[in-house]
């Protein structure tokens, strides 16, 4: 994984070459995009870091690269940089989920303070989408009969119930749990129990 | 049976149906105290008719003798009824003359109870028979006393009294009814003395019949008495079209009737209304049934207006919104008028509604493009400017102050990068030009060579504004008038740019009307030729005016007397009149108020500024 990048989107050259230079002196990666479009077509997927925009662009302007990133697989803390602020905008921005919403002549501390949360935020939800990941992939191995005995074995069901309720013999029902338990790595059923709380906590859509 | 013994019941049964009418009628009008007077004639003359019959069928003298002498109770009690009745229903005549001969006639009463057989006769020896309307009656043979002339006198006195009711009814000018009720009174009395002096003394032999000439003047005064029933008839009928053609007007205007009853908060509308108002027309509606439709935003705005409208009275004008069942909005206007009893309680109110919405979506739709166009005005001008110019130059400066920081903390390394540092003072030099030329875009903005100038009409010009603003005016109750002179030659400017100008003069006008008198709320707008090839235009208002040490100021920038505004209107204004050649100026009328006068070339004629 490489290192976290900061993704400058401006249309403002000269803005967007005096920022990147400050970001960069205080240690950061910087990518610089003067439009939106160049964004979404030059950026590495799934790279670590965050978006710091310009608000007022021709064309795909900040708040329409915001929802336009939230739809993607691998969305990014996004920050907005304007000339003059609006508060129609800056409210529509951060209830969408705007890490910060700042002037273009906010004091320096700000910008920086910003960018820090924005990627720590980002690699907060890196680990977050990693480790959900991991969990669906775990289940995914598992078969729909399993699924089933796993189910009802988190209900707190015994195996002779669940024998019954399946209208299988109790000896398969301890095959497949011993199944279970091998595929997931879980040997105990509190474990197990935590583990299913974890995956039905996911969001759905993914 | 024998002809007079079926017309004389028929007589009093008559007189008796008429006058039982009369006082069915009372008995619901309890003030009309002349229909009692009118059932007590009836009544009379029934007893007259019997008493008649009585005479008539006699065949005694004793019998006839009787009859007779019980025939004046009835009399008098219609000398009292018809008197009375005169008094009550026609409210004239001279009431000494009334006294005089219910008193003759009492008199004769009573004389008439202390002689034997009755005042008529001295005695009464037989009767005869003769023929009368082909019948066989009975007439009295005997000594008539002279006292009789007594009691025939009070028929004269009444004759005098009604002949004194029908000339002041006349002179009233009430000549119909005089003639009608008067004329005939006068007739009946006139032919019954005539008959009755003639009968009693025996120069005719012709039986009493006074009952029939009463039953005459109870027919006569049934039909006066009458017109009062004649009328409300008529009236209903009136009543009936005017319905009818209230209906008609109320559904051509789309426009619902409804009552609401104060008593009991109960509310009677017609269908209209209810298809109006979203309700089926089986529904019962109260107040607050309807109240519940009615927009959450206006409901309690509308109440408050409906009770104060209720304890003050009178009429309320209102417009809100529905929130219809289909979650549609719909705009009414209503009319209502509170109606109070004699001691001043508000009743009911009634009321006409009528949607509004096509009439409130134009006048919104005119709002919204006035509002753009004040935007343009207001904000383009001034505050788009502000924002445009704060962006544009935010751009270099956020430039130059991140390049800045930039450089600080390169200087910090041990070895600095001096190309690094380089390019950033190369960059801040070209950001500083930059933003320098952002000012001077802005400062040229206004300059002639970007107006956008064609030939325009400034009739035209002015009536665009003129209905842009009319809906403002309307509802800041200022009344705007525009008075164009002859066929002004076209100017030649830039639209928006004076649209701005006329816009910003008499939004100005109408804010120094705000709080005056109604009365002087009038701005008027007037454009004319000057003879120098120049058109003014001058926005006139009845305000306070301009304080004489001040009007040299108000197009300084900034100036300002609205705790609102920027002071930047008129001081725009001025650049723009200037622009297109022209000059702007502010003067007090003589009267009161204050004009703006602005001059443009006319086209072909335009100056360097």
């Amino acid at each position: 994984m490489s290192a976290p990048t900061v993704h400058i989107v401006d249309d403002d050259a000269p803005f967007l070459a005096a920022i990147s230079r400050l970001l960069r002196a205080h240690g950061f990666a910087v990518r610089t995009f003067s439009s939106a479009d160049k964004f979404f077509a030059q950026r590495e997927e799934n790279a670590a870091g965050c978006v710091v925009a310009d608000l007022q662009m021709p064309e795909m302007d900040g708040l329409e690269l915001q929802a336009a990133l939230a739809r993607t697989r691998y969305p990014m803390p996004l920050l907005f940089l304007t000339g003059t602020g609006d508060i129609p905008s800056s409210v529509r921005a951060v209830r969408c989920g705007a890490e910060d919403f700042l002037e273009k002549l906010a004091p320096q501390e700000k910008l920086i303070a910003a960018v820090e949360r924005a990627l720590a935020r980002d690699l907060r939800e890196r680990r977050e989408r990693a480790r959900r990941h991991e969990v669906r992939n775990l289940f995914a191995t598992l078969t729909p009969r399993e699924i089933e005995v796993l189910s009802l074995v988190v209900r707190g069901k015994m195996n002779k119930q669940i024998a019954g309720e399946l209208g299988i013999h109790e000896r398969t029902v301890k095959l497949h749990r011993t199944a279970i338990t091998t595929k997931l790595g879980v040997p105990s059923v509190a474990e197990l129990t935590r583990l299913v709380q974890e995956l039905e906590s996911f969001p759905k859509r993914q | 049976m024998s002809i007079v013994t079926i017309l004389w019941p028929m007589v009093a049964a008559a007189a008796l149906t008429l006058g039982t009418i009369q006082l069915l009628i009372w008995f619901q009008h309890r003030e009309k105290w002349e229909r009692v007077v009118f059932f007590l004639m009836s009544l009379a003359t029934a007893g007259m008719a019997l008493t008649e019959l009585g005479m008539m069928t006699a065949t005694t003298g004793a019998e006839f003798g009787f009859a007779l002498r019980w025939n004046h109770v009835p009399v008098l009690l219609n000398f009292f009824a018809i008197v009375g009745f005169l008094l009550l229903h026609l409210r004239a005549g001279r009431v000494w003359l009334a006294v005089l001969a219910i008193g003759i006639r009492t008199v004769a009463l009573v004389i008439n109870f202390l002689l034997h057989p009755n005042i008529n006769f001295r005695e009464i020896t037989g009767v005869r028979q003769v023929d009368f309307l082909g019948d066989q009656v009975s007439l009295a043979i005997g000594r008539p006393n002279p006292l009789m002339a007594f009691a025939q006198s009070a028929l004269l006195v009444l004759l005098a009294f009604a002949i004194d009711v029908t000339v002041t009814v006349w002179r009233r000018g009430e000549k119909k009814r005089a003639l009608l009720v008067g004329g005939s009174l006068v007739f009946f009395i006139v032919a019954g003395t005539i008959q009755a002096v003639l009968s009693h003394w025996g120069l005719v032999d012709v039986p009493a019949i006074g009952s029939v000439y009463f039953l005459g003047m109870i027919v006569v005064t049934t039909f006066d008495l009458s017109r009062g029933e004649r009328r409300a008839a008529q009236l209903s009928g009136e009543l009936a079209e005017s319905e009818q053609r209230m209906t008609l007007a109320a559904e051509a205007a789309n426009m619902g009737i409804w009552i609401r009853y104060l008593a009991n908060s109960e509310i009677w509308a017609s269908d209209q209304w209810r298809t109006l108002f979203g309700f089926a027309p089986e529904d019962s509606l109260d107040f607050e049934k309807v109240m519940g439709r009615l927009h959450p935003e206006d409901r309690e705005s509308v109440r408050q207006s409906l009770d104060e409208a209720v304890a003050r009275g009178g009429r309320y004008d209102a417009e809100f919104r529905l929130l219809l069942p289909d979650g549609g909005i719909r705009w009414i206007s209503a009319h209502s008028r509170v109606e109070s009893d004699e001691k001043g309680r508000p009743l009911l109110v009634r009321g006409a509604s009528r949607d509004c919405t096509a009439r409130k979506e134009a006048e919104l739709e005119t709002q919204l493009l006035r509002q753009e166009i004040t935007h343009v005005g207001r904000v383009s001008m001034m505050g788009q400017l502000a924002s445009a110019l704060a962006h544009e130059i935010n751009q270099p400066l956020g430039a130059i102050l991140r390049n800045a920081e930039a450089a600080e903390i390169f200087m910090r390394h041990e070895s600095p990068d001096l190309d690094e540092i380089r390019a950033i003072l190369a960059d801040i030099r070209r950001d500083d030009q930059r933003a320098g030329l952002v000012i001077e875009r802005m400062r040229s903005l206004l300059k002639r060579h970007d107006l956008d100038t064609r030939p325009l009409a400034a009739s035209e010009l002015i009536a665009e504004v003129a209905s842009l603003l009319r809906g403002d005016a309307a509802a800041r109750r200022v009344n705007l008038e525009v008075a164009v002179f002859g066929n002004l030659p076209t100017v030649s400017g830039d639209r928006v740019h004076l649209q701005q100008v006329l816009l910003n003069l008499i939004i100005n006008a109408m804010d120094a009307l705000d709080g005056g008198p109604e009365i002087s709320r009038c701005v008027t707008v007037t454009a004319h030729a000057t003879d120098v090839g120049m058109i003014e235009i001058a926005v006139s208002d009845r305000g306070p005016g301009i304080p004489e040490d001040k009007l040299a100021r108000v197009f300084d920038p900034f100036f300002t007397t609205k705790s609102a505004g920027m002071g930047m209107g008129l001081s725009i204004s001025q650049t723009i009149v200037q622009s297109h050649g022209g000059r702007l100026w502010a003067e007090n009328n003589p009267d009161g108020g204050a004009t703006f006068r602005f001059t443009l070339p006319t086209s072909g004629n335009e100056v360097a500024p």
